[in-house]
């Protein structure tokens, strides 16, 4: 159970807290209701199955208060090189009207804070209640702390002629926590291109704390591109739920590049025949950064596929874990499921943590997966040594090189030169990079 | 004798390796000027020589010296070596995906040109250079934008050794079996480099298992390496009396 302190907290803030928000009386009790289950069952542990490795007491250190009232700006971003890129932007967990564009192209987007006061029963319905076990207990939190956050829809055949792109900012000012939900339709045979980007204004100390529901409706396709560069003091809990229908795809890049502390909980279900999804993953946990990812996939339908590679880098006192389950039901005849995780270490006291794990309920399927842990090449350093080029820059150059082939992979090439110097300026020897990327 | 500078002065220099004795005692003086080339059979120490003169990490030096104009060779970093002008043509020439090879070739040409105290050449500059010597090497432009040696053949790794080379101008080239597995097309491009590299202010030092290279870079010196030391040296017609021979009649105790 936690300290007692922790979970007086959270009902202090929730006491200050909740009177203010939207939703009426029906709002009112599912945020009473998710409190109470919070504060008895507590927020996840070390001794928690899937929550070894994270820094509790670092994490429930962060503030539980929401901001103070809007006024100070939020951090402006440099825009990415992507013309007619379409925005969605949350400010401190709120949908923000000013800095998103209209709806478009048969992409609708809906401000949840304004759903739930203009009709609650509306946003009871479309927001899913946590389930019990301790995965979803941050998503609890959010349920017990709803204000808003965005609906993302996409009507069905709509192709959105350019990307949208979602930014997630943490405005200035006093420490802060903020609770958001995400809701993403596409209908079927839609097709989305969305990129998630976060800030941070300052080294301010927020603590964000993401509950999304991604559905993928028939041969609907999704690509995802998350691009976590968070502020150097920001925490951000995050819990994705994905579930996919008859031969949809969803294509995932993601990398955490930034911030003190990331858990990223991914539950993807494959529901619908010969679904599809492709998950990509890098982190760089460097100086104190503590990057945790868990996916868990589940092939329910026959000919589903899978294909997962996740990379992780720590220096320093850096700590990274990857969680990946891939559970394939006896259902699922003919499915492929591909897992690998390679890490670098980089320093003495940095850490991974690196567990790819197979469930596998039928015998009609191809599932491979490895995991290494490792630091660099030594044949490689002496080779760029030999060539003139000192050590140091030749580990940089090896670091950045481990990186390099999963940002050649994504799937919007106007975007490589961007997450390149992203990943450069995050890895430890960054000085040495510039103008590799 | 030679009145040309000493580039390189090794004596006695005893190797470990892996609990093991790799060099007993080898001594070999290379001039400005000069080729020699090293040959022996397998398990002599030939890499081991060419290793330990590059810097290669694992390969500890129990005793000897090898001084390289003038200077401690054996104290200096790998990259210093190459700053001062010296490069090994790898025997086994190493993959690095996700480093470009123009790019590692523009940050080495560009690394050793600061050390000398020259102008970094512009993007410019240096393309119209690397494609220049790209044609002598008949590379193909393709494998610049490819990974360093990512999926080349094993000519093509080779190709790109000397290539590298022809682009640095060492003081001192060793070439590790530059010749191994190569067609007789390739071995005569591979030589041509080489050739071009020729010159009296520089020098070089091939290491071989065959004499075919030598028929295309004509040494000055030869020697036989067995055991972990020169056992022979001699001119360019030891090199064909081993071929003719077979590294057995040394063994059999012509080796004074």
């Amino acid at each position: 159970m936690n300290a007692p302190a922790l979970l007086a907290r959270i009902a202090d803030a929730h006491a200050r807290i909740a009177p203010r928000l939207a939703g009426g009386p029906a709002w009112a009790r599912r945020r009473r209701g998710a409190l109470e289950r919070l504060l008895s069952r507590g927020l996840p542990e070390r001794r928690d199955e899937n929550w070894k490795y994270l820094d509790h007491a670092r994490l429930a250190a962060y503030p539980l208060d929401a901001p103070a009232p809007a006024g100070a700006a939020p951090p402006a971003l440099p825009p990415l090189p992507l013309a007619g890129l379409r925005r969605v932007t949350l400010v401190d967990g709120r949908f923000d009207a000013a800095l998103s564009d209209p709806a478009g192209d048969g992409v609708q987007v809906q401000d949840l804070g304004a759903l739930l006061a203009r009709d609650p029963g509306a946003a009871l319905a479309l927001l899913r209640e946590p389930a019990e076990d301790a995965d979803d207990r941050y998503a609890l939190l959010a349920d017990a702390f709803a204000a808003g956050g965005a609906l993302i829809r996409v009507a069905a055949d709509a192709r959105p002629a350019s990307p949208w792109c979602l930014t997630h900012l943490a405005s200035a000012g006093a420490p802060a926590a903020h609770h958001s939900r995400l809701v993403i339709e596409l209908g079927a045979r839609a097709t989305l291109v969305l990129i998630e980007r976060f800030a941070t204004a300052g080294a301010a100390a927020t603590f964000g704390n993401l509950a999304a529901e991604v559905s993928l409706g028939p041969e609907a396709t999704l690509v995802h591109l998350r691009l976590h560069g968070h502020g150097p003091a920001a925490a951000q809990v995050e819990t994705w739920v994905v579930r996919q229908a008859v031969r949809s795809r969803y294509e995932q890049s993601l990398f955490a590049t930034g911030g003190a502390i990331l858990r990223s909980d991914l539950r993807l279900a494959l529901a619908g025949e010969a679904a599809e999804c492709r998950l990509l993953g890098l982190f760089v946990a460097d100086g104190e950064r503590q990057v945790d990812l868990h996916t868990r996939v589940t092939h329910e339908a026959a000919a589903t596929r899978t294909e997962q590679e996740c990379r992780g880098i720590a220096g320093d006192r850096g700590r990274g874990a990857f969680n990946g389950r891939i559970v394939v039901q006896p259902a699922a005849r003919g499915a492929d499921a591909s897992q690998s995780s390679r890490n670098l270490l980089l320093a003495p006291l940095a850490e991974i943590n690196a567990r790819p794990q197979l469930e596998i309920h039928v015998d009609d399927v191809r599932c491979r997966h490895g995991a290494t842990v490792g630091s660099l090449d030594e044949q490689q350093l002496f080779y760029l040594q030999s060539r003139g080029i000192d050590a140091a820059a030749s580990r940089a150059l090896l670091t950045f090189a481990f990186c390099s082939d999963l940002i050649a992979r994504l799937p919007v090439p106007g975007l490589r030169p961007t997450v390149a110097a992203g990943v450069a300026a995050a890895l430890p020897d960054r000085a040495l990079l510039t103008g590799l990327a | 004798m030679s009145a040309a500078a000493v580039i390189l002065d090794v004596k006695d220099l005893c190797v470990q390796a892996g609990g093991r004795r790799i060099l007993d005692g080898l001594s070999l003086t290379v001039r400005a000027g000069e080729v020699h080339a090293i040959m022996g059979p397998n398990g002599s120490g030939k890499s081991t020589l060419t290793g330990v003169l590059a810097g290669r990490p694992g390969l500890g030096v129990v005793g000897g010296s090898a001084v390289y104009r003038g200077r401690d060779l054996l104290a200096m970093a790998p990259e210093e070596r190459a700053r001062e002008g010296l490069f090994l043509a790898f025997q086994y020439p190493v993959e690095i995906p996700g480093v470009n090879n123009v790019y590692l070739l523009k940050a080495s040409l560009n690394a050793l040109r600061r050390h000398r105290g020259l102008p970094e050449l512009d993007a410019f500059e240096f393309l119209n250079l690397v494609r220049d010597r790209l044609a002598a090497m008949q590379m193909d432009e393709a494998l610049l934008n490819r990974g360093v040696n990512e999926g080349f053949s094993g000519g093509e790794k080779k190709r790109n050794e000397v290539l590298q080379m022809s682009l640095l101008e060492p003081t001192l080239a060793l070439l590790d079996e530059t010749d191994s597995g190569l067609d007789i097309d390739a071995l005569k491009v591979v030589a041509a480099g080489v050739n071009a590299l020729r010159g009296p202010g520089r020098a070089i030092v091939l290491v071989t298992h065959y004499q075919r290279l030598l028929g295309h870079v004509v040494p000055d010196h030869v020697h036989v390496l067995a055991g972990g030391r020169i056992v022979k040296s001699g001119g360019r017609e030891l090199a064909l009396e081993l071929e003719a021979r077979g590294y057995d009649w040394l063994r059999a105790g012509n080796a004074a």
